[in-house]
């Protein structure tokens, strides 16, 4: 521990601590702007000086390491008028005139920054010199005229996601931010994660959607947890009378440290599709709008006029465990239906449990990503799918990391490693049988298996050397991988983890995939047509395959909130609400249930799959029991490793 | 004791800072007890007074060689120069222009503009005033008081000049000190 002194107040804090953070330990606060809590200190816009007895010059806290025995003023006359002339360069080197800047009123970490200085007027004249506007990105805009050149963009592309997209071209005053090398951000490598945006403490980074709609205090804020892939990552909705503004990443917790991908940020925000307003009942052919009660009369009638065998019913994983575990219990135990099956084609959730079930839990949480020296990564494109999860595997392949790749195709996540072996094909088995050998030593034909794998021989015999050398090994499977009937690889990759002491993490599909496996859902890859088919869609999508098999169903009940080829093809239309109309739990990858909270208000006339299941049960006499909770918990724990 | 004078006027502005003036309402009768308010562009007497006023108020920023005569006129008449909104405080939206420059936006507006045929023309009537590089009031004249906004709130407006009527210097901080 280091004990010093702040404004005559004594403090201990950490080794390694930065006067920063003594300071701020001690209840007083430096104004600062390039410094953010998720990125390496930087110490480029100086406004955090802060005067240290004995030393020679004002120093930058946010870098400086706290030292036993320093003495330190925050608020001196020398350190104000430091800021203040701080300050003055700043807002004199390129159009920071608030009153035409999307951010501001307490937005603007600048503006803010002067406000708290009590500057009134600006004492050096501007310069007046435009610089670049880059308006070729569909999600924000890039100004380089507000920038203060604080370089947090920059660093949150590369120390956060991992992408580098982003970096600097000129020096000095007249640098300028640029993508890639300097080619329109729209045209650029950007993976349109928008974390950039989200540390911009100026105007410099504007978000298209939500620019000009009012200041964050306008705005209201609700925690949430993102349901499109099964990482789950914990976001802020932000929504202004009734209407989606914008998502953030959430500062304050969640193991995706405030990222998000484009998938978590942007689509919601940017649906086009059209609403579903009324329930509508296919008559001569036609759909044709009823009443709600009709509608679920309809429907129950059709359930008491079939066995209970001749109905299919599907779900999507985008619907909250509340909503599966009464779909399920409705459908799969009192009607007994021939088929209830989740949509999508992704089991890894369902092969995970059922080896979990035959060999104990194995799995680790996510955030093993972040500190692992070696990785196997098996059937899933880490670029594209769970991207998050994919920012913490680019950002260690930033530090060395050690990476054998197999995926049917070829992706970018290791090309910052050069130490890394790519596999292009779906003989996992061979790969298996080959990484666990090779950990045991056999080393018998060696290149001949490498070269079937189509492998250079020499490469891949140094890489998997340095895989074997490692110290924080981890394993992470997913779709491509981890399939029912490739158990046996699935089983013996599990058995080389526990050999070599490597985590494994299983990436899940969609939203609550894992949710469904544990509560006994099949995926839908198989639909099977039935007499009767319901389709709990909400506002997902689904597949082609989901729909030809509806197709050749006699009665189709279809819950939607968008109007699409599926609700054209239904008998029964049930109008449904969105996401943000909805709240209720999603059961990450990791086995954690995060919450989704209610951000808006649903028009009237939608109700969500669960109103509509506690009606058609309440039809048939039944009650739906509100406890999945301690169940599900139950069987998390042995899958995933406590 | 005679009650201070006060004088305003306007340069490169919107008027609206002298609308939110006029936003204090009843609290104006309240000011003209405490202060003896003469010229104003709203009003008739125009000019200040020859013979100078106590405190001065510039809403808008320097635009043309006009608007640095009224500055300088108003800075010698006065003995407190307060500098009203972000425009008189930092050259504000008129300032936009500095980026291209003058004779560009003077093209743009007069000669590019989408409804303008091929007889449109800067005009260039000996009488107008030149343009020049758009500045903040402080950069022509010396500014004792910064009381930014756009517009500055009624509020911090009555409380400046009650402030420097009663004699007291105001402090422009917290919710009055208000960029936008």
């Amino acid at each position: 521990m280091i004990q010093l002194t702040i404004n005559g107040q004594p403090v201990e804090v950490e080794t390694g601590a930065t006067i920063l953070d003594a300071v701020r330990k001690a209840g007083f606060n430096v104004p600062t702007l390039c410094y953010h809590p998720k990125l390496v200190s930087y110490g480029s816009c100086r406004l955090c000086l802060v005067e240290v007895e004995g030393a020679r010059t004002l120093q930058p806290s946010c870098v400086v390491p706290a030292n036993n025995g320093m003495v330190v003023h925050t608020d001196t006359d020398k350190t104000k008028s430091a800021r203040k002339f701080i300050l003055s360069m700043l807002f004199s080197e390129r159009n920071h005139f608030c009153m035409y800047c999307q951010d501001t009123d307490g937005d603007c970490e600048l503006q803010q920054a002067a406000y708290d200085e009590d500057m009134t007027h600006w004492p050096i004249t501007p310069a007046y010199k435009p610089f670049l506007v880059d308006a070729s990105h569909p999600d924000f805009i890039l100004d380089n005229n507000r920038c203060i050149l604080c370089r947090r963009c920059v660093r949150a592309c590369t120390e956060l996601v991992g992408n580098a997209t982003l970096g600097f071209e000129e020096r000095g005053s007249g640098s300028i931010l640029i993508a890639d090398n300097n080619v329109p951000l729209g045209e650029s490598t950007c993976i349109s994660c928008g974390t950039c945006v989200q540390v911009c403490p100026t105007g410099a980074l504007i978000d298209r959607r939500s620019a000009y709609q009012g200041r964050e205090t306008d705005l209201t804020h609700v925690d949430s947890v993102c349901m499109d892939c099964s990482l789950g990552c914990e976001r802020v909705v932000k929504t202004r009378d009734n209407r989606l503004v914008r998502i953030d990443g959430n500062l304050e917790h969640g193991f995706n440290e405030s990222l998000l991908c484009s998938d978590g940020r942007y689509k919601p925000v940017s649906e086009t599709r059209k609403r579903v307003t009324t329930p509508m009942v296919r008559r001569n052919g036609q759909l044709e709008p009823i009443s709600w009660d009709e509608a679920l009369s309809a429907i129950s009638a059709q359930f008491k006029a079939h066995d209970s065998s001749e109905i299919s019913a599907h779900i999507s994983p985008r619907q909250p465990v509340e909503a599966l575990s009464a779909f399920h219990e409705f459908f799969a135990d009192h009607f007994k239906a021939g088929q209830v099956a989740l949509l999508g084609h992704d089991q890894t959730a369902l092969a995970s449990v059922k080896l979990a079930a035959e060999i104990g839990a194995f799995e680790s949480e996510i955030s093993v990503l972040k500190d692992c020296d070696a990785a196997i990564v098996l059937g899933v494109d880490m670029v594209k799918d769970h991207q998050v999860a994919g920012f913490f595997m680019k950002r260690q392949a930033m530090q060395d990391l050690k990476l054998f790749i197999a995926n049917s195709t070829s992706t970018s996540l290791g090309e910052w490693s050069s130490n890394k072996i790519d596999y292009i094909g779906t003989d996992y088995p061979a790969v298996v049988s080959l990484l666990r050998g090779f950990a045991k030593g056999e080393t018998a034909n060696l290149t001949e298996k490498l070269q079937q794998l189509g492998l250079n021989p020499a490469h891949a015999e140094k890489v998997l050397g340095q895989l074997k050398e490692s110290q924080k090994p981890v394993i992470v499977v997913g779709n491509e991988f981890a399939r029912l009937d490739n158990l046996q690889a699935f089983r013996d990759l599990v058995l080389l983890a526990r050999e070599i002491g490597a985590k494994v993490v299983t990436l899940k599909g969609k939203g609550n995939n894992f949710a469904g496996g544990l509560l006994g859902y099949e995926m839908d890859a198989q639909a099977k047509t039935a007499p009767v088919f319901y389709l709990a869609l909400g506002d997902g999508h689904a597949c082609e395959h989901t729909l030809e098999a509806m197709s050749g169903s006699e009665f189709k009940i279809v819950q939607s909130s968008y109007i699409s080829e599926i609700t054209d093809a239904a008998d029964i239309v049930l109008p449904c609400t969105i996401w943000a109309e909805q709240a209720g739990h999603y059961l990450t990858s990791e086995g954690k249930f995060g919450l989704n909270q209610q951000a808006i208000q649903a028009a009237d006339g939608n109700k969500s799959v669960l109103d509509v299941l506690e009606v058609l049960a309440g039809k048939s006499g039944l009650t739906i029991a509100e406890t999945w909770r301690d169940s599900v918990q139950e069987k998390v724990a042995a899958v995933v490793l406590s | 004791m005679t009650k201070p004078k006060v004088a305003s006027d306007w340069l490169a502005g919107c008027a609206g800072c002298h609308m939110s003036f006029l936003d204090m309402d009843e609290r104006i009768i309240e000011l003209t007890k405490l202060v003896d308010l003469r010229s104003t562009p709203i009003t008739d007497l125009k000019e200040p007074d020859e013979d100078g006023v106590d405190v001065g108020i510039l809403e808008g920023g320097i635009t043309n060689t006009y608007n640095e005569e009224v500055a300088i006129k108003m800075r010698e008449r006065c003995k407190i120069l307060v500098a009203l909104g972000d425009c008189a405080v930092f050259g504000g939206v008129p300032a936009m222009r500095n980026f291209p420059g003058a004779t560009a936006a003077l093209r743009r507006a007069y000669i590019e503009t989408e409804s303008t045929d091929e007889s449109g023309m800067i005009p260039n009537d000996p009488e107008l005033s030149f343009p020049v590089h758009v500045r903040p009031v402080s950069d022509v004249v010396k500014v004792d008081i910064s009381l930014p906004g756009c517009a500055p709130s009624a509020d911090a407006i009555f409380y400046v000049l009650s402030e420097l009527a009663q004699g007291r210097m105001p402090k422009v901080d917290g919710e009055f000190n208000d960029w936008h």
